[in-house]
């Protein structure tokens, strides 16, 4: 448990919230994080919002094939990279977890290479981009079919729980993979063995264009916990704090050996779902607007101005230094050049075996 | 020595990786308590426990799933599924996850399991129990698949598929599961590679190629061979992704005729890739088109349990037809 925070009600009927919109703490318990850690914890947010940005302009340039917009899902994806114990825990992210693999502490130039198959990827251009996976970090590779990660982290929860150390996995998802039956396969495994697992939905209101009225009746997704055995938070998912100390509270305490629970951080994505894709055919403009006033960025730069933290010069110091970093990772991960192509054959098996071989060679 | 089935001796090959490896753990519906419903982790239980033996929640999409997060941290799970009919909730899990992950993370992560699996018809078992979707399996790039048909070949590969690095798909022949014994000495701790098959028989007029359950009936049609004078030689594939291409190869450029069986559907059944790898290696020793015999392209029937499985009498029409051509 952390020290000082009390523990949160699972099954709330409002979202938690420990920022008001204006930038007030509002929280019953006295902030744990020194200064020193808001400022990181900021910086974090803001990185993450300017590599988006930097991605989404990548692809519009045709350097890259495609994006999974993360911007406004900041607030948890940042939360759950500082909630763990980097190199101990796992993480098993999805496809729009930029945020959380840059937090995290996967280099921006790994990212970049993996979007542009580049020798910069440690996964060797396998995979479409925004597909992360870094086993330095234990980010296990993230996959496409939706759902189809969460059994996989169950099992190495279970696997963590018999050895006995402590280590946990966080695993994460939107509200469309809650729908799968992966999803209940998985949640349900966990909870019969009590395994340390946290689950965390970030519910942007959308899988593609369904809306989440038509993806279930549920009143939210927190509320599919009661049926496997485990808490459920639901947390307002632009209020950084608050998913930072709901979900560090759900992952000591499955440290701890209490067991997995549900944490859903209600967030907006504030792009289309993917280049492909015309968010305006489905979901109006003002939605998106009144959805960008409780900006997760602007929450927490106003609760940092409110404590005489930071002013408009930090700002625009910090800016700079993220761009200019970020600008040089990006030509490292194109200067690093294209993988080669007789890569294809190998990591097909721990050996590539004869038939294989005679196929590479087939190819001259 | 004693005399083991081929489910006992899985039981056993199970107990003693398990006592030489603790990372080896073996999951799955009834495996604990119950011993699995053919028996095959019988006792293991008593012996590991149910952090060791693990009865899992009835899903296979959950089985095979955390097999593969067990598996890419560190431990070697073998997961049981009841049925291979019930592999599908479980078949995203196989194909999207375990096969591709050491693929698709450029090599830094892997899934060494195995997904165990009774499979194969003959036993009344509707079409529910009795497919063999093992053409799935060698499909998908990334799994191995083994399915040995005696109880020495089950112990050799069923121990090796345990140690392999890759996630191997290991099918049973069910209704051979207690009608073969073999006389297995108690401290044999051979290995059997994947990807070796094993000449049943030696013979110079044709060539009968089968695996798993089948092999039953091609052994019969080669004893019935034998008392009409014409000599079989019998290869068990025992693996089928990677499978044996030279010794099939060998056996058919030299004897210029063969037979391909398996109870699997026709169309793309893996008796198609050998059929195609022997036409386009061996040609011009063939002395007739290779034969394939199998099961038909129509779901299992439950009435018409032995027209559907290629018995002897319809291998043995093959070889008439490949000897007369
Ligand atoms: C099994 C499967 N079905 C369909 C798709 C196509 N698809 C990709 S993303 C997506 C929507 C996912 O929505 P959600 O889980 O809410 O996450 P979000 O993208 O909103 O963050 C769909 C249908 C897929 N990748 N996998």
């Amino acid at each position: 448990m952390i020290k000082g925070s009390p523990s949160f009600q699972p099954f709330s009927e409002k979202p938690i919230s420990l920022i008001g919109e204006n930038g007030e703490w509002t929280g019953s318990f006295d902030l744990t994080l020194d200064d020193g850690e808001l400022e990181s914890f900021y910086r974090d947010l803001v990185a993450a919002r300017v590599l988006d940005e930097r991605l989404v302009r990548l692809q519009r340039m045709g350097k890259i094939s495609f994006v999974a917009p993360s911007s406004g899902h900041e607030g948890p994806q940042v939360a759950v990279a500082r909630s763990v114990r980097k190199g101990r825990d796992w993480l098993y992210p999805y496809y729009r977890d930029t945020a959380l693999v840059m937090a995290l502490g996967v280099p921006v130039a790994e990212t970049v290479g993996q979007m542009m198959a580049t020798r910069a990827d440690p996964n060797k251009g396998r995979q479409m981009p925004a597909h992360a996976g870094s086993k330095e970090l234990n980010v296990f590779a993230v996959a496409s079919p939706i759902a189809s990660h969460i059994a996989p982290a169950v099992g190495t929860a279970i696997s963590m729980k018999l050895q006995g150390k402590g280590d946990v996995v966080v695993t994460t998802f939107g509200e469309g993979a809650t729908s799968e039956g992966d999803f209940h396969a998985a949640i349900n495994f966990a909870g019969a063995q009590g395994a340390p697992i946290v689950f965390v939905c970030q519910n942007n209101r959308y899988a593609i264009s369904v809306g989440y009225n038509r993806q279930t009746a549920a009143e939210n997704i927190a509320a599919k916990a009661r049926a496997y055995g485990m808490p459920g938070y639901t947390v307002d998912g632009m209020d950084p704090l608050a998913c930072y100390y709901v979900i560090r509270e759900a992952v000591e305490r499955a440290r701890e050996g209490v067991g997995p629970a549900l944490v859903e951080a209600n967030v907006y994505r504030y792009g289309p779902h993917s280049p492909a894709d015309d968010d305006t055919r489905y979901r109006p403009a003002e939605e998106v607007e009144s959805w960008r006033k409780r900006d997760p960025l602007i929450r927490m730069r106003r609760f940092l101005e409110k404590r005489g933290l930071w002013d408009d010069d930090q700002e625009k110091k910090m800016r700079e230094e993220i761009d200019e970093e970020q600008r040089k990772a990006v030509q490292q991960a194109e200067a690093s050049g294209k993988v080669p192509r007789e890569w294809m054959f190998d990591d097909v098996y721990s050996e590539v075996p004869e038939h294989l071989a005679e196929q590479r060679d087939s190819l001259g | 020595m004693t005399m083991q089935t081929i489910v006992q001796t899985i039981a056993r090959t199970l107990d003693q990786e398990m006592s030489q490896d603790e990372r080896v753990v073996v999951m799955g519906e009834d495996v604990g308590k119950r011993g699995g419903v053919f028996l095959a982790t019988e006792n293991l239980f008593d012996k590991y426990g149910p952090d060791r033996v693990i009865d899992t929640p009835l899903s296979e999409a959950a089985i095979i799933g955390a097999a593969v997060g067990m598996a890419v941290h560190g431990m070697r799970p073998v997961a049981e599924i009841q049925f291979a009919d019930y592999v599908y909730p479980g078949f995203d899990q196989l194909v999207s996850q375990a096969a591709k992950l050491r693929y698709r993370s450029g090599g830094q992560f892997s899934a060494p399991m195995v997904v165990r699996m009774p499979a194969g018809g003959g036993v009344g078992g509707g079409h529910h129990h009795s497919q063999n979707p093992e053409s799935h399996f060698v499909h998908t790039a990334g799994l191995k698949v083994v399915y040995p048909s005696t109880p020495i070949d089950t112990r050799g590969l069923l121990r090796t598929a345990i140690r392999d690095e890759d996630p191997v798909v290991f099918m049973e022949p069910k209704r051979l599961y207690r009608a073969v014994k073999e006389e297995i000495p108690e401290d044999d701790d051979t290995l059997i590679p994947l990807g070796q098959a094993r000449v049943r028989r030696e013979g110079d007029d044709v060539v009968l190629v089968s695996y798993g359950g089948s092999m039953g009936e091609t052994l019969k049609a080669a004893d019935e061979l034998e008392r009409q004078d014409v000599s079989a030689h019998v290869i068990d594939l025992r693996s089928l992704m990677p499978w044996d291409r030279s010794t099939v190869l060998e056996a058919v450029a030299r004897v210029g005729r063969v037979v391909l069986v398996s109870e699997a559907p026709r169309s793309l059944g893996f008796m198609s890739e050998v059929s195609a790898t022997i036409t386009e290696q061996v040609l011009d020793s063939l002395l007739a088109p290779p034969m394939r015999v199998t099961g038909f392209d129509i779901p299992y029937p439950f009435a018409y349990d032995r027209e559907y499985l290629p018995g002897p009498n319809r291998i043995l029409a093959a070889v008439q037809q490949v000897l007369d051509y």
